[in-house]
């Protein structure tokens, strides 16, 4: 047998317009916890739908135990000896964890199913992991990380070479974490190597026995966790030459009140109360299911809800249309399905928010819709060449640039962003911020919502921690912030 | 032949204009190959009356063709135009009819003065305009369902009202005005009411914040809403404009024939559509342009024409029709996918 059990070799992979994944080289050794690192927009999840089927390489060369592997669904990968606990869960709601479990593997016999030795292996297996989990509770009245656990049981089960792990930790407690650790160490005694990503460095320096760092598309380095100093190193390797620059606390707190909220509830909020000061950066911290996007939209008047927001003294209207005319504005969660129009070119993508300040009863002025646009252009530094083209042919970044645009042509005082940097590469992300910087210094406001904890560290004053649609803590940002602190209270640990 | 005329200009367009632009100027070249391939196969095909009577024989599709492509372009369909056409006609003329006793019942109407008769026939159409924008914008139920729908009803007030066959008995002079005074050779003076509407129909759709939210809802609906929009009452607008023009399109076709009959209008819709598809509009919304769909009239025209100079029997044209759509939109397909590359 040899000693890597997986080979990377120039693997590239290109979408239009970026190439997402940069002749990556690697070796993965056997029966070992492999941590891959790197900022979102760094590769690694492209590097694993690669490996995994769910989508096609471009070129290079992938072995498993020496034998090329090319995998055409995620199905096919497991079958060849690579099974993936995917960060979106995929277990179905409506069936029972049984039913969950075997998705997939059932045996018919004259249509009906049968129980095999398949079957009652991976109920043991759930079992041995989480013996809480009664196998015909339907698996909709299970808690996020019972879900997990039933996933992992899957993959644990079909007994493959190599698990890979996206973000497994992202939902959990600690507690939950912390017996999640247990599972990885005993596989690993069985001889099944773990490829983990995870965002969370400590959980890498504790679990990890290797660590490869990308960045930008590009393999950077593969080294034994030992070899690494410590944390900053990391780090450094992670974000390259690229420093995002640090918060510096503002030297004089506005107190101007802009915005109120009161008892503030819908389908996912319970009684949101807070205020925000003009020429503040706010923060929303939380993790994916926390409320963050349905606070940023009950704001706006995108979703429905009960309870008051009061702007400038004045009750909100409960549609973006008023939202906008009172003076708010919204860069949305999903870029290109509720931000962007992709079918229509750049300059009519930036007037859109505001067909009012070009338009004089109801006539267009073409004129002025093009200096607008060439004057965003040039200011947030959109790369194109030329403003009649269509968005859908700008890089990620680019295209968040022109939601950008979009939403200051609007005007507003009040700048709603929900997760702005989401999906863009390290470059653009340093220039958001600095764009963000630059419109508080402008007097504008800014919510920031995001579920990146340094760029929230990085970029507000105020921070709001959100747990299951509540708003568990509020903390002034500074160099005594306790980043371990957050990270236990937005996991549902109780603020301390 | 058609593919060396395309080259220079694909050659001459690439990546300057816009995919809009660029796709009406192919179809443009696909009318002229057309009428010019028509006009070395059939004796007599060209001339200043075939081009004339090209106009005189569409411009009814023209006029409903504007409002499917503006609908079309926010994502939506309009399939009840044909039934409004009808509608339109029977109940205009039962309105002017004489409301003298003594008459069949066919020949008996409300005796309006005509244009009190044409404003009531509108408001009708506006009320199954009505209610297409009620389910569709306020409810949310998908165009082609409600639209089959209307279409049926519409078609079923003009059946009503004609007893199944048509108004034409005891109907004032004026009736048969607007629409048959000719202004030169066969073109007639509906020809123009539809010259003019193109003309304001292409401003709107390019020039206002009207047409532009078009584009914007059929574009991204959602992104639309977020960047305050007002989604629900522009769709409204836009079905209500589509009855309006179906309307006056059914009151003109009456005029013309001096009656108003039952079964006028049928399929009109579905023409509709395939001129709007013929002009490049995306069946998913936010592409498409009147500029294009009178275009795709034309071209429609042209092989309709043609098939009755080659002495085909009418009953093909249909299958003709089929074709060249077909290869139309495959070439359309083909040459916007080879542009992006």
């Amino acid at each position: 047998m040899e000693a890597n059990v997986l080979q990377i070799k120039g693997l590239v992979k290109d979408f239009p317009g970026v190439r997402a994944v940069n002749e990556v080289s690697f070796e993965v050794k056997r029966n070992a916890v492999h941590c891959l690192v790197g900022e979102n927009g760094a590769g690694k999840s492209t590097l694993i739908k690669i490996l995994t089927g769910a989508c096609e390489r471009t070129c290079g060369e992938i072995f498993l135990n020496g034998t090329e592997f090319c995998a055409k669904n995620p199905k096919d990968a497991r079958e060849k000896g690579i099974s993936t606990l995917f960060q979106e869960l995929n277990v179905v709601d409506q069936l029972t964890v049984e039913e969950n479990l075997t998705l997939g593997l059932e045996d018919a016999f004259c249509g009906f199913l049968r129980k095999t030795d398949k079957v009652k292996k991976i109920i043991a297996v759930l079992k041995d992991l989480e013996p809480s989990i009664n196998p015909k509770e339907r698996v909709s009245r299970l808690s996020v990380a019972k879900k997990q656990i039933i996933e992992i049981a899957k993959a644990v089960a079909a007994e493959t070479d190599i698990i890979i792990m996206d973000e497994p930790t992202a939902a959990l407690s600690e507690s939950e974490i912390n017996r999640l650790f247990t599972i990885i160490k005993r596989l690993r005694e069985k001889g099944v190597t773990v490829i983990y990503i995870s965002h969370r460095l400590d959980e890498i320096f504790t679990l990890g026995d290797y660590v490869t760092v990308m960045r930008d598309g590009k393999h950077v380095a593969t080294k034994p966790i030992n070899e690494v100093k410590d944390r900053s190193e990391l780090v450094q390797l992670m974000i390259g030459k690229t420093v995002i620059e640090s918060y510096v606390p503002k030297e004089t707190q506005s107190d101007q009140l802009l915005l109120e909220l009161k008892n503030v509830c819908n389908h996912k909020l319970r009684n949101i109360s807070l205020s925000v000061n003009r020429g503040e950066i706010v923060g929303f911290y939380g993790l994916i299911g926390a409320g963050k996007t349905e606070l940023a939209r009950a704001i706006y008047g995108a979703d429905a809800y009960s309870g008051d927001i009061i702007l400038h003294g004045k009750t909100l209207g409960k549609t973006p249309e008023k939202a906008i005319s009172a003076g708010i504005a919204l860069v949305p969660e999903e870029r290109r399905t509720q931000g962007l129009f992709t079918l229509l070119t750049i300059k009519h993508n930036i007037s859109a928010m505001n067909l009012k300040k070009i338009s004089k009863f109801g006539l267009l002025n073409s004129m002025q819709e093009r200096n607008t646009a060439k004057s965003y252009i040039s200011q947030l530094n959109i790369k194109t060449d030329s403003m009649d083209k269509e968005t859908s042919k700008l890089s990620g970044g680019n295209q968040q640039k022109v939601v950008f645009s979009k939403c200051l042509f609007a005007n507003a005082d009040l700048l709603i962003l929900d997760e702005p940097t989401r999906g863009i590469d390290v470059g653009a992300k340093a220039e958001i911020y600095a764009i963000v910087r630059d419109l508080v210094s402008k007097g504008k406001t800014i919510m920031f919502f995001s579920s990146e904890l340094p760029e929230i560290l990085n970029s507000c004053d105020r921070i709001f921690l959100l747990y299951e649609g509540e708003i568990k803590a509020e903390l002034r940002n500074g160099n005594d912030i306790d980043s371990q602190n957050i990270i236990h209270i937005v996991t549902g640990g109780t603020a301390s | 032949m058609i593919k060396n005329m395309l080259k220079p200009i694909d050659r001459s367009v690439s990546g300057k204009i816009s995919n809009e632009s660029y796709l009406n100027r192919v179809m443009f070249i696909v009318l002229i190959v057309l009428f010019g391939t028509a006009s070395l196969t059939i004796d007599n095909y060209f001339s200043t009356g075939t081009a004339l009577n090209l106009i005189a024989n569409n411009w009814y599709i023209v006029i409903l063709g504007i409002g499917v492509t503006y609908l079309l372009v926010s994502g939506h369909l309009d399939m009840s135009v044909g039934g409004i056409v009808a509608m339109a006609g029977v109940l205009s003329a039962y309105f002017c009819q004489p409301s003298n006793e003594g008459f069949t019942e066919l020949g008996q109407g409300l005796g309006m003065p005509y244009g009190w008769a044409v404003l009531l026939t509108l408001a009708c159409c506006l009320v199954i305009g009505a209610l297409n924008a009620l389910f569709i914008a306020k409810m949310r139920v998908a165009s082609i369902i409600v639209t089959l729908g209307t279409m049926s009803i519409a078609r079923g007030i003009a059946q009503v009202a004609a007893l199944g066959a048509q108004r034409s008995a005891g109907l004032p002079n004026i009736f048969g005005v607007i629409g048959s005074v000719p202004l030169f050779g066969p073109i007639k003076i509906a020809a123009a009411v539809a010259a003019v509407l193109v003309v304001i129909a292409l401003f709107v759709e390019k020039k206002t914040s009207f047409g532009r939210k078009t584009y914007l809802i059929g574009a991204n609906r959602e992104a639309a809403r977020l960047s305050g929009v007002k989604v629900e009452r522009h769709i409204a607008l836009l079905y209500l404009l589509s009855s309006l023009l179906a309307g006056i399109t059914g009151i003109l076709l009456a005029s013309e024939m001096k009656a108003g009959i039952s079964s006028r209008g049928s399929g009109f819709e579905f023409s509709a559509l395939v001129v709007t598809l013929l002009g490049g509009a995306s069946i998913d919304g936010g592409v498409g342009s009147v500029l294009g769909m009178v275009i795709g009239a034309m071209i429609l025209g042209v092989v309709s024409s043609a098939a009755y100079g080659l002495l085909l029997r009418p009953e093909w044209q249909f299958i003709l029709k089929a074709i060249v759509t077909f290869l139309a939109i495959i070439a359309q397909r083909y040459l916007l996918d080879r542009r992006s590359r």
